[in-house]
């Protein structure tokens, strides 16, 4: 069976549904809620939304691995290959591309689908400076569980946004990037 | 040919909106206008006497006694025609969030089904705007799109 | 409660001050007044003859279809994994389980006016109401809101025999509550306050002032069994006797 073809599977017989809109209004009450706490600094908020997202990759790999008996992958393709098809169809059901490899296959970009559950009905606030624009990335949460996910299977990796169609670009693409693979290390959680 | 103001109005009697336009129906393009150096009226534009446009926010403002009057009496959202002030008709419309929709017009307009579907309409934008968790209610809301679509409204059905 | 302590009292997240004006010629600004998106030739030229204009790069909202679309499914581990997170940086930022249960209240709180809303508009424009009455508004409560949300209706809804102003709904399964683990100095914490503050926002926007608590209340086969007071103010119970 095809990757895709285990995804849709294990989505659909394996994982208890539910409608996505009380994700995405919480997702939305808990960034609104950051940048009025930060008082709109938004590297701030970037900052706090990537450290919840590493927490929760943290714990969100262990169900990963249990629902889909992965194996240890052998090149990095593969390891993205996994996340695009499985990670992402089993928990927010939608299905991200891959592309732009880096020449030494450490580097790739995986754009996300728009709408996805994290940005559905979101419009940036307007304000005269546009500073939202430039410095908030929306669904930076999704850095941190990459992050953090990929840490507990001893994969050290970047994981960044670098275009967002919030802010008014042609796409929304994350840059993910493999930095060194691990040894033994159980890395701490970030508080 | 009657002008229009529409303005929303949150939970704590704040206008969060505010319209001033004129029908834009049986718009005629003038070959010259009546007297010279006069320009040609400008369609949907709102054309009402400067003392009348001076009194539209008080309007809006005191209907809303009879708004609140109605809004444990009536269950329906939209309740229709509830005044009429020196020649000024208002309409009025409560959500379920109890934000209301006011809208004041000269001159005779007998299209209670258009005005009903209007603020339908108007209904559902709110909805989506309010959807926006950038968004809290009472904010005012300055959306180009928003205005846009208001506006494409009007032209629709008034 | 009065709405007053509720709402966000810092200011929108939008701002435009009197020098701003707009780029494209459609936009309300609040410090301007109807001046600010009054119908220019340029904009009634637009308006008149039908054109589709894009005013920004980014997708708009408004396009969006929010009463027919077919709904959209996430798995119930996402929403978890999100809320103990959420829970948990709450945590960090309070100063004890009284303030901690206010936060996730205010969390909760924004998400009941929207659904309020949501659903209201989703009933169809002939059976879209408004609830005047507490009986109405808390078998909508229990019944259509909470089944939008949690794709169930809520247990059971019942009246306080002893205060003529408290009212429960009874949550067997809460689906927030499965994955939760508290530590042990938060023995009494509720993570249902984000699900009162759900209600709580809902019933304030329609009319009702009230306070709403989440009470674990566990029985047979139900450990899990939440109770969600509602307190209504006077102000709604007077306003029933007289209508």
């Amino acid at each position: 069976m095809s990757r895709k073809a285990v995804g849709d599977d294990i989505w659909k017989n394996n994982v208890e549904k539910i409608n996505s809109e009380l994700f995405t209004l919480t997702y939305g009450s808990v960034v609104a809620q950051l940048c009025r706490d930060f008082n709109n600094n938004y590297h701030e908020v970037n900052n706090q939304l990537d450290k919840m997202g590493y927490n929760i990759g943290l714990r969100l790999i262990e169900e990963f691995l249990a629902k889909t008996g992965v194996r240890r992958c052998q090149t990095f393709k593969e390891t993205s290959e996994v996340i695009s098809k499985l990670g992402f169809k089993i928990f927010l059901n939608i299905q991200p591309t891959i592309e732009n490899w880096s020449a030494d296959g450490k580097s790739c970009s995986l754009i996300l689908p728009e709408p996805n559950p994290l940005t559905e009905f979101v419009e940036l606030p307007i304000t005269a400076d546009d500073k939202i624009a430039k410095e908030l990335w929306y669904s930076q949460i999704l850095c941190g569980v990459l992050r953090g996910a990929l840490q507990m299977v001893q994969l050290d990796c970047d994981v960044q946004f670098v275009k967002d169609v919030l802010r008014g670009d042609d796409r929304t693409e994350l840059r993910l990037k493999l930095n060194k693979i691990l040894k033994d290390e159980v890395p701490a959680g970030e508080d | 040919m009657s002008s229009y103001y529409l303005a929303i109005i949150g939970t704590r009697d704040n206008p969060i909106y505010e319209l001033e336009f004129a029908s834009f129906k049986n718009t005629t393009i003038l070959s010259s206008p009546s007297t010279p150096n006069t320009p040609p009226p400008i369609p949907g534009k709102a054309r009402f006497a400067p003392n009348v446009k001076e009194l539209l926010p008080f309007i809006a403002n005191s209907s809303l006694d009879l708004i609140e009057d109605a809004q444990f009496t009536s269950n329906q959202l939209n309740l229709g025609k509830i005044d009429t002030f020196y020649g000024i008709s208002i309409n009025a419309f409560i959500t379920p969030g109890n934000i209301k929709f006011v809208l004041c017009y000269d001159g005779n307009v007998k299209e209670e089904n258009s005005i009903r579907s209007f603020f339908n309409e108007i209904n559902e934008l709110y909805v989506k705007t309010l959807l926006n968790p950038f968004y809290a209610v009472n904010d005012a809301i300055i959306s180009p799109e928003f205005d846009l679509k208001v506006k494409q409204l009007a032209r629709k059905y008034l | 409660m009065s709405e007053d302590i509720i709402l966000p009292s810092a200011t929108s997240l939008s701002k435009l001050t009197i020098h701003d004006t707009s780029k494209t010629g459609f936009g309300y600004n609040p410090a301007i007044g109807p001046i600010s998106n009054s119908i220019t030739s340029e904009t009634s030229s637009i308006l008149i003859n039908k054109r589709t204009i894009t005013l920004s790069s980014a997708p708009s909202i408004y396009e969006r279809n929010i009463t027919n679309k077919k709904p959209v499914e996430i798995n119930l581990s996402s929403l978890s994994f999100l809320f103990c997170e959420i829970v948990n940086w709450t945590h960090g930022q309070s100063r004890g389980i009284h303030d901690l249960e206010m936060k996730l209240n205010k969390l909760g709180y924004s998400i009941g006016q929207r659904y309020l809303e949501l659903i209201k508009l989703r009933d169809g424009i002939k059976l879209n109401k408004r609830d005047l009455k507490i009986i109405d508004i808390l078998h909508f409560i229990h019944g259509s809101f909470w089944k939008s949300i949690f794709g169930k209706h809520a247990n059971e809804l019942e009246k306080s025999q002893d205060v003529p102003n408290e009212y429960m709904i009874i949550e067997n399964m809460p689906l927030l509550a499965k994955f939760i683990n508290i530590p042990k100095d938060y023995a009494d914490l509720n993570c249902g306050a984000f699900v009162a503050g759900i209600i709580e926002g809902a019933l304030d926007s329609a009319g009702f002032y009230v306070n709403v608590t989440a009470h674990s209340v566990p029985m047979d086969g139900f450990p899990l069994r939440t109770v969600f007071l509602m307190k209504f103010d006077q102000s709604c119970l007077i306003r029933e006797s007289i209508h």
